[in-house]
């Protein structure tokens, strides 16, 4: 048995560290690029979208280097996703591939559904060496994730654009290639430390930019072609709410206390929205409303043809709380020089907004 | 005397304007960039050299419009600007009350909404060319007409006929079904200008706030035609400034300056005689992770100058390095 499954952003590291102590024979099929874009494109209807096209495209890749056993997403109440597993098996079925397919189930007790995968493909490995394995992997994305943000931070005000990206890419690596806590700390501290230490432009003032939206393409950068490293090209800070780590912490633990990072969100959204729509645009209304204090803009990422995203996109012109929205439609077509245009276009009108409304201030004082 | 040179390289035409200290607008170049933006860019350089008066001097350079990165290698500019702020800049120069902008160009439409003169939305056509210039193009063309007649016989149009405009493939069959059906062709042709001036309106225009007054430009507010039907449509009145196809390229003049001015360092403008280089252009696909980039990169006497089109840093160069 030799086990796959998609890709999104870096979530293979944490499920890599799991397989290996669990000693899972597994293979993780080449990051998205443009290769598994086409085979996704090429085995999908027209209308699906991009979420399912990539990780359709990396169960073939993961099929073509001998995974048996692929493990997708699903449940119900989320959107579409639900029936995607039950989709692309289907597809690859029709492709004469030989293998089975495991849902991990969305809904319902998530944490449960993943220890008892782990012991059905570790072979019954003891519940104690199967909990330490998920807690090695968690920490390894708790890891991920801080360094992301300080990145995030950085990109916008470094001297010599790049150094973030690269020091980031070794920090993958190195976080990727640690084999216990100590040597992820030590990582975790010495990255955090290089980044601190980047040369930068103190006086600069960057503007805050939040990205919004659907959950799949925010956290997949080819699916929204870097976008968030472009921003910081161009001097933009990037902030959002989206990361495996808090997605964990609460769907994992803290929901079932009773604690729900998001029912502020859907508090905020409201006035505007009452209901779930599903995907995460009750999410991206509630975000505009309550960013459109602190943040100077924000992008909304949705896959094209994403319904609950389309949904949010509509509704948020007409709420009271005034931010800047550029809203940006993720799919095969999507034309990098259009994007790059109108991100520029969109930081210039954040800066003169600024700009405007310093005078102001220094009028009325 | 000082001047700034604006440079505009867009998928239809190149135009290249100079202005004066005030944002006179001292001399122009309209050109078709017939898919050679390089030597376009070289030409218009030639023209304006000889048009411009002696006194003359360029003291910054921009460049705006889709080939702007490339144009801006070409000919040493202090600044590379979206054509976006490039074009509310100029209208906001000569119109400084504006609120909605409107611009149909040969391949983009976009519409930018401005309040105290400062742009506070915008957007662009996403997925199709539905209602640029290039379609009014080919649909006179098909009438083997030139977009000159094409504008003018519409205005004589008493009962336009309805178009489907949702779609240009759409239009276009609907349009041969309303001239076997004996539609008379003013009638057509009008009926196509209503049906791409709503097309616009609900998909660029979606969701936006247009407030008087809107200002038309790029090179479809040539078309007389189209501006009434804009006009019927939004019930307000539309002005279309004169120089309305410069827009970009006075804008990025007009940013030229500014820059230089803040700067105070002088012009990066490699001078008019890039006019006669032989630049050399070619790409490869890159090879260092599976996404096989295709970067194309410019050269000039074997020493290459930029490169560009991978989606990291890897092959990015600036051209001062």
């Amino acid at each position: 048995m030799r086990v796959g499954m998609p890709h999104m952003g870096n979530l293979y590291i944490p499920f890599k560290a799991l397989f290996q102590r669990l000693n899972i024979d597994f293979v993780i099929p080449p990051v998205s690029n443009q290769h598994t874009l086409s085979l996704g494109v090429k085995y999908s209807t027209e209308g699906l979208c991009i979420p399912f096209k990539l990780t359709l495209g990396n169960l073939i890749e993961a099929a073509e280097l001998g995974a048996d056993t692929l493990l997708m997403v699903g449940g119900y109440g989320i959107c579409r996703l639900g029936y995607y597993a039950k989709t692309q098996e289907q597809i690859l079925r029709d492709l004469d591939y030989n293998f089975e397919i495991i849902k991990l189930s969305l809904s319902g007790r998530k944490l449960f559904g993943l220890l008892k995968l782990m012991r059905r493909l570790s072979n019954n490995a003891s519940w104690f060496k199967i909990i330490s394995a998920l807690r090695f992997g968690i920490v390894k994305q708790f890891a991920i994730d801080k360094i992301e943000r300080v990145v995030q931070k950085v990109r916008a005000v470094e001297q010599i654009k790049g150094t973030a990206n690269r020091l980031y890419a070794k920090a993958i690596e190195a976080i990727d290639n640690a084999d216990d806590y100590n040597t992820l700390k030590k990582v975790q501290r010495d990255y955090i430390d290089q980044l601190n230490h980047v040369a930068k432009d103190t006086q600069a003032k960057p503007p805050i930019v939040g990205i919004i939206g659907e959950f799949y393409v925010v956290l997949e950068p080819f699916a929204n072609q870097n976008i968030e490293s472009e921003l910081g090209k161009l001097g933009v800070e990037v902030r959002r709410r989206t990361f495996i780590s808090t997605w964990t912490k609460f769907s994992f633990f803290f929901n079932s206390l009773g604690l729900d990072e998001k029912s502020k969100i859907h508090k905020a959204a409201l006035p505007y929205l009452k209901r779930d729509v599903g995907g995460d645009g009750w999410e991206s209304v509630g975000e505009k409303v309550l960013h459109a204090k602190e943040y100077d803009g924000l992008v909304h990422l949705a896959p094209f043809t994403c319904m609950p995203e389309i949904v949010a996109q509509n509704i948020m012109p007409s709420t009271k709380e005034n931010i800047p929205v550029l809203p940006i439609l993720c799919d095969e077509q999507m034309n990098r020089t259009g994007m790059l245009t109108r991100l520029e276009a969109f930081v210039d009108l954040l800066k003169s907004r600024r700009r405007a409304c310093n005078n102001n201030q220094h009028r009325g004082s | 005397m000082e001047a700034y040179l604006g440079i505009d390289v867009g998928s239809v035409t190149t135009k290249l304007a100079v202005v004066g200290k005030d944002g006179e607008l001292i001399t122009h170049v309209y050109l078709l960039t017939q898919g050679k933006p390089i030597q376009m860019v070289q030409q218009g350089l030639k023209q304006i050299e000889q048009q411009l008066p002696k006194q003359v001097n360029i003291c910054g350079v921009a460049t705006t419009g889709s080939a702007r990165y490339l144009a801006g290698i070409i000919v040493g500019a202090d600044l590379v600007k979206n054509e976006i702020t490039s074009q509310a800049v100029a209208t906001l120069h000569h119109i400084p009350e504006v609120q909605t902008i409107i611009e149909i160009g040969g391949q983009d439409s976009k519409i930018i909404i401005i309040r105290d003169g400062i742009v506070i939305d915008f957007g662009m056509n996403t997925v199709c060319a539905a209602g640029t210039g290039s379609f009014l193009d080919h649909q006179a063309q098909r009438l083997n007409m030139s977009i000159e007649d094409f504008a003018q016989r519409a205005l004589d149009s008493k009962t336009p006929a309805r178009i489907a405009g949702r779609c240009t493939v759409f239009a276009e069959s609907d349009m041969i079904h309303k001239q076997q059906m004996g539609h008379r062709t003013e009638d057509i042709l009008y009926g196509l200008c209503q049906a791409l001036v709503r097309n616009y309106l609900n998909n660029v225009g979606l969701g936006k706030d247009i407030r008087p007054p809107v200002v038309f430009q790029g090179g479809v507010a040539f078309n007389q035609a189209i501006v009434k039907a804009l006009r019927e449509e939004l019930n307000t009145e539309v002005i279309v400034p004169p120089h309305h196809e410069l827009m970009g390229a006075i804008g990025a003049a007009l940013l030229a300056q500014e820059e230089t001015v803040i700067s105070n360092n002088g012009s990066k403008f490699k001078g008019f005689e890039v006019s006669e280089e032989q630049y050399h252009i070619s790409s490869f696909e890159c090879k260092a992770c599976p996404s096989l980039c295709e970067i194309a990169q410019i050269s000039l006497d074997g020493h290459v100058l930029a490169r560009w089109g991978g989606r990291c840093d890897l092959w990015e160069r600036s051209p001062s390095n």
